[in-house]
């Protein structure tokens, strides 16, 4: 519901507003965090014992050359109730793996990461995802009716509360788009959920989409606590408007048992995903 | 309270057991017979005086004895008449335009405008509508709320949001008064046009602090806006067109001299345009003013007066919304006697949107609803002393919004969230008491009441924490749910009674000068929720309640007042402390809308605000205007509370939105001759508070900012220049139809205001930018303006 007060919103403020530069800002610059991007992501119809996990450090708003991999962690993930313990072991750059995850659905998993001698705990459930019943292409849905979107089109379970995230990334683009929802207004609903994008009229960098596009789908089912999260993190990353939330600090849910107040970036997800790829007529 | 009343007239008695008489009336102007609000009525070489009121009424009250009664007001000739004061009187005056003065321009100040040295009343911002029609103004279109920031210590939040800030406080802290009617959204198009229709209004009034008794409700201010009584001479017309907009008024006697009406109208035409270029958006706002009176007998006269206005919008086949308030207020005058002069009001408001989404085939809406009952009294006991009193009831219906799909197909499920009934009642009294010659004070007291009404579930929550802090992870969720208590109808879920002490006083310490202090306490009982930067036209109000106290505020003023040069110059200096009790905050992450559980959303913090105030005027002469300059603090903090923790921004305090260091202005009007009019603005304040990333780091394959504490960075500066010309075409004296052109440019150097400033990551290069909206580059425009 809150996506289309916002993008109500932010079609008025854009009816009304006459100009958009790019200006060079002074910021402020906070000391450098951990950053873990532990994203357990059991891909549906795959065994999902390859797993990877992130590390790295957090740079100046406007840096561009600092290289950030954490390269001297240990990391491990436990399973809460039978105590088996996955072992990930870094690949260079910061890339953490293993080959021996047994993801289970509703199962939670305790994240353990130690760097510099503080230890990083998180804790998380993996929540399923309903499968996807079809993708189609459409023009005249989404904002612009004269541009061409994709529809993914899944039902929505009844029983539960539901929290979605969805990825899109058109190949040879170079950032994916995330969207996220849940099911409060449309619960037990067949849900039709539509990407497009917007032309920028002013640059022409960025193109909608056009027959022969191929877009990278992921569909993931997510916690209600990382659907906080990453709610927040979408619309931040949107860009602060008129009238968008007074930006937060972002906490994820990896704490620091050494340091508390010094809290890693990032999230210990546990999701099951659905992965394909539409190609546009 | 009851008691005291008594006491007072009991008091006020035995005074004029004396041989005193008194004169009373109604003060009008000659050539359209619209009552003269704050003209001064005097008698020669005494201290004895009156300023008549809004409906024009004045009574004074004076030993036996032969006098000269003075009426002067600002632009009207002054009238001298010999009076014998041996019984008591009832004279009605009519006050001629200066003859020397061509038509209606008036290139000095109104009378109410400057400096009352002897009034306690202080914190005021006065503008007549003829000194807000010389100011220039974006798009032509006369604006009474953009005129207001002219002044010391009001703020708007940039170009392109709706509402104002006075005194570092917030928007929904502002009581907006369209006579006697609560407007709650005082703009249109997202702020770029006031809800006021300047051919309509009569006079507006600001109270930033020391609010008189007789107003409640709102911690802030107080902006009280006058509509025309309606020309009751002859019929007439004013109107005007513009560039985005036009205008029509009609006014003219009606019921055989017995009354007056007035109808006026505006629309945008934006829509044409659209449609002409064959755009499928579509946006638009009208209004309609309306007012009319029937006096009934020297004693009795009655008011009717509405307001209606709505903006409209359409996004091609996804959106469609429209939003606006409506008004309509009956108001009976009665004189019981020359002294003791009465109103009763009977007032709805209505503020509701409407928001389609056609694409997924549903509708949204809300609407605020509110019946107003005042009834208020002026007792002029004698010179020395005047009592006002009153009493109101509000009765609130919020209906916070409503899902309804408008299809079968529609793959929404429809949902009502609670509807939400208070009362709110209000009973003051207030004294204005002339101790000495130098000495007057203002005292009053104002109880009010509020009870949130039943007829509703409210949830409750484990250890009645609707908002935990979660010390694992440091943030802020909202409680356990533990079933839920129903209310009946009709039920008081909770109820709040607060004592609202206003005193002030004046003391003159020469001809030429005065100082005024001032202390009110104000209480707040409903709340507008918004966690975004600016306020939206799809915010939804709250009530206090079960989870949700009311506002309080405190507010210490002291000022120092002087006139120069035989008043054609002023100076006013004010200080003001004020602080704030239960200031709404939001948690980190807060969704508010559709939310039936606000509780779950917010914690109670505090505010204060602190600042200097300075205005010079330059009241007479070919040259008018005036500096502005204000120095000011505006801060908040919300500290863990019942809900645990350390609090939203780590408990400390931080900036509100609208905190400015800095606010000065400087306005001007220079007629050059009987043709030309020129006018100009010149604003300059610090940069709006902001939050900005403080680093970034690499999730999910893109940049992601972290950002530091709230507002603790800051817009760059916001400043322009905006300057106006009007033409009045040569024309006989006689001749009906008056027209002049008004050519205006806004922000002339083209300085790029942001708005906003906003840090994302390119999508094709990759990296981090800043990229500033601004809304007004240069923009010029032309009115035509008319009147017959």
């Amino acid at each position: 519901m809150n996506i289309y007060f916002k993008l109500f919103i932010l079609f008025l403020a854009m009816s009304l507003t006459s100009c958009e530069d790019v200006i060079s800002v002074e910021v402020q610059t906070a000391p450098s965090r951990l950053v873990i991007e532990a994203s357990l992501d059991w891909e549906k119809g795959t065994a999902g014992n390859n797993q990877t996990i992130k590390l790295s450090k957090s740079t100046p708003y406007f840096d561009t050359t600092t290289i950030t991999s954490v390269t001297n962690a240990s990391v491990r993930v436990v399973n809460d109730d039978d105590d088996t313990e996955f072992i990930f072991t870094h690949q260079g750059n910061g890339i953490y793996t293993t080959t021996a995850f047994i993801p289970i659905i509703n199962q939670s998993y305790t994240l353990e990461v130690v760097h510099e001698g503080e230890t990083y705990t998180a804790n998380e459930t993996l929540t399923p995802v309903v499968d996807i019943d079809n993708i189609t292409q459409s023009i005249d849905g989404g904002f612009d009716d004269e541009e061409l979107e994709v529809n993914i089109i899944f039902t929505d379970p009844e029983a539960e509360e539901n929290y979605y995230l969805y990825k899109f990334k058109r190949q040879g683009d170079l950032l994916p788009a995330l969207e996220d929802g849940d099911d409060e207004f449309v619960n037990g609903n067949e849900i039709t959920w539509w990407f497009e994008k917007e032309e920028d009229d002013d640059t022409d960098e960025i193109e909608a989409f056009r027959a022969g596009d191929v877009v990278d789908i992921s569909f993931f089912g997510i916690s209600k606590a990382y659907s906080n999260y990453i709610g927040i993190l979408i619309e931040q990353s949107e860009g602060a408007g008129l009238f968008s939330s007074t930006p937060v600090p972002l906490r994820g849910n990896c704490i620091n048992t050494t340091t508390p107040d010094n809290y890693a970036f990032g999230y210990f997800r546990l999701t099951q995903v659905v992965k394909t790829s539409y190609t546009f007529q | 309270m009851k008691n005291l009343v008594l006491l007072c007239m009991l008091f006020t008695a035995v005074l004029s057991a004396q041989e005193n008489y008194t004169i009373s009336g109604i003060i009008k102007e000659a050539k359209n017979g619209e009552t003269a609000f704050g003209a001064s009525v005097f008698l020669k070489g005494t201290d004895i005086g009156s300023i008549s009121n809004e409906y024009g009424f004045f009574s004074i009250t004076a030993p036996k004895g032969t006098y000269t009664l003075i009426i002067s007001y600002m632009g009207f000739e002054n009238i001298k008449q010999d009076i014998t004061l041996d019984q008591n009187q009832k004279v009605n005056f009519e006050m001629e335009e200066e003859s020397t003065q061509l038509d209606e321009v008036v290139v000095v100040a109104e009378e109410t405008e400057r400096v009352s040295l002897k009034k306690p009343e202080m914190s005021v911002s006065k503008l007549n509508i003829r000194t807000v029609k010389q100011m220039p103004v974006v798009l032509g279109e006369v604006d009474v709320i953009k005129s207001l920031q002219m002044l010391p210590g009001v703020t708007k939040n940039g170009e392109g949001t709706g509402g104002f800030h006075v005194r570092g406080g917030a928007v929904d802290q502002n009581l907006v008064l369209l006579d006697e009617g609560i407007i709650y959204n005082t703009s249109h198009m997202l702020g770029f046009f006031s809800v006021f229709n300047a051919d309509a209004i009569k006079d507006i009034k600001l109270y930033k602090g020391g609010i008189p008794a007789r107003f409640g409700g709102r911690i802030s201010s107080v902006l009280d806006v006058r509509q025309k009584d309606g020309n009751s001479k002859n019929l007439s017309f004013t109107g005007g067109v513009g560039l985005i907009s036009s205008r029509l008024a009609v006014e003219g006697p009606m019921f055989k001299d017995k009354g007056s009406f007035l109808i006026a109208g505006r629309s945008s035409y934006v829509n044409l345009f659209l449609a002409a270029a064959n755009d499928e958006n579509r946006l638009g706002f009208y209004d309609l003013n309306l007012k009319t009176n029937y006096k009934l007998n020297d004693n009795n006269k009655l008011y009717l007066s509405g307001y209606f206005g709505r903006d409209t919008f359409k996004f091609g086949k996804s959106f469609k919304s429209s939003y606006g308030n409506a008004s309509g207020n009956l108001r009976w005058n009665h004189l019981f006697n020359d002294r003791l002069f009465s109103n009763l009001s009977f007032i709805y408001s209505k503020y509701d949107y409407d928001l389609e989404i056609t694409d997924d085939e549903f509708d949204w809406i809300s609407s605020i609803n509110n019946y107003n009952i005042k009834y208020d009294l002026k007792y002029y006991a004698s010179d020395a002393f005047k009592l006002d009193f009153g009493m109101s009831g509000i009765y609130y219906d919020f209906d916070p919004g409503q899902v309804r799909p408008t299809s079968e197909t529609s793959p929404i499920n429809p949902l009502s969230l609670d509807r939400k009934k208070a009362f709110e009642s209000g009973l003051y009294v207030n004294a204005e008491h002339k101790i000495t010659d130098k000495l007057t004070l203002q005292y009053g007291l104002r109880y009010s009441g509020f009870s949130r009404l039943g007829g509703v579930a409210m949830k409750n929550y484990a250890n009645n924490q609707p908002v935990v802090y979660n010390s694992t992870l440091g943030i802020y969720e909202r409680g356990t749910e533990i079933g839920e208590t129903t209310y009946k109808k009709g039920e008081s879920i909770k109820d709040f009674g607060n004592i609202e002490p206003r005193m002030s006083l004046a003391y003159q310490l020469n001809e030429f000068s005065s100082i005024k202090a001032g202390y009110s306490r104000s209480a707040q009982y409903i709340h507008l929720l918004s966690n975004t930067t600016s306020v939206t036209p799809l915010d939804v109000w709250t009530t206090s309640g079960k989870y949700i106290k009311p506002q309080l505020s405190d507010q210490y003023a002291l000022g120092y007042f002087r006139n120069f040069n035989n008043k054609k110059y002023s100076l006013e200096v004010e200080g003001y402390y004020k602080t704030t009790d239960n200031r709404i905050d939001y948690i980190d992450g807060s969704n508010l809308i559709g939310q039936n559980t606000i509780e779950t959303e917010i914690l109670n913090g505090e505010a204060r605000a602190y600042g200097l105030e300075l205005l010079v005027r330059k009241n007479e002469g070919m040259f008018t205007g005036w500096i502005s300059y204000t120095l000011s603090k505006a801060e908040q903090r919300t500290l863990g509370g019942t809900a645990g923790g350390p609090g939203i921004n780590n408990g400390n305090w931080y900036n509100s939105s609208f905190d400015r260091t800095h606010d000065f202005s400087v306005t001007g009007a220079y007629e050059l001759n009987d043709k030309w009019t020129f006018g100009g603005n010149l604003v300059f304040q610090t940069g709006r508070p902001v939050t900005y990333p403080n680093g970034q780091y690499q999730y999910e394959g893109q940049s992601v900012a972290s950002f530091s504490d709230r507002n603790s960075d800051r817009l760059p500066a916001y400043h322009r220049l905006d300057i106006s010309a009007t033409y009045k075409p040569n024309r006989k004296p006689n001749k009906r139809w008056k027209g002049e052109w008004v050519f205006g440019v806004y922000n002339a150097y083209n300085r790029k205001n942001a708005a906003s400033i906003s840090f994302t990551q390119n999508e094709t290069l990759g990296i981090n930018e800043a990229t500033r909206t601004a809304i007004f580059g240069i923009v010029p425009s032309v009115t035509y303006n008319f009147k017959f």
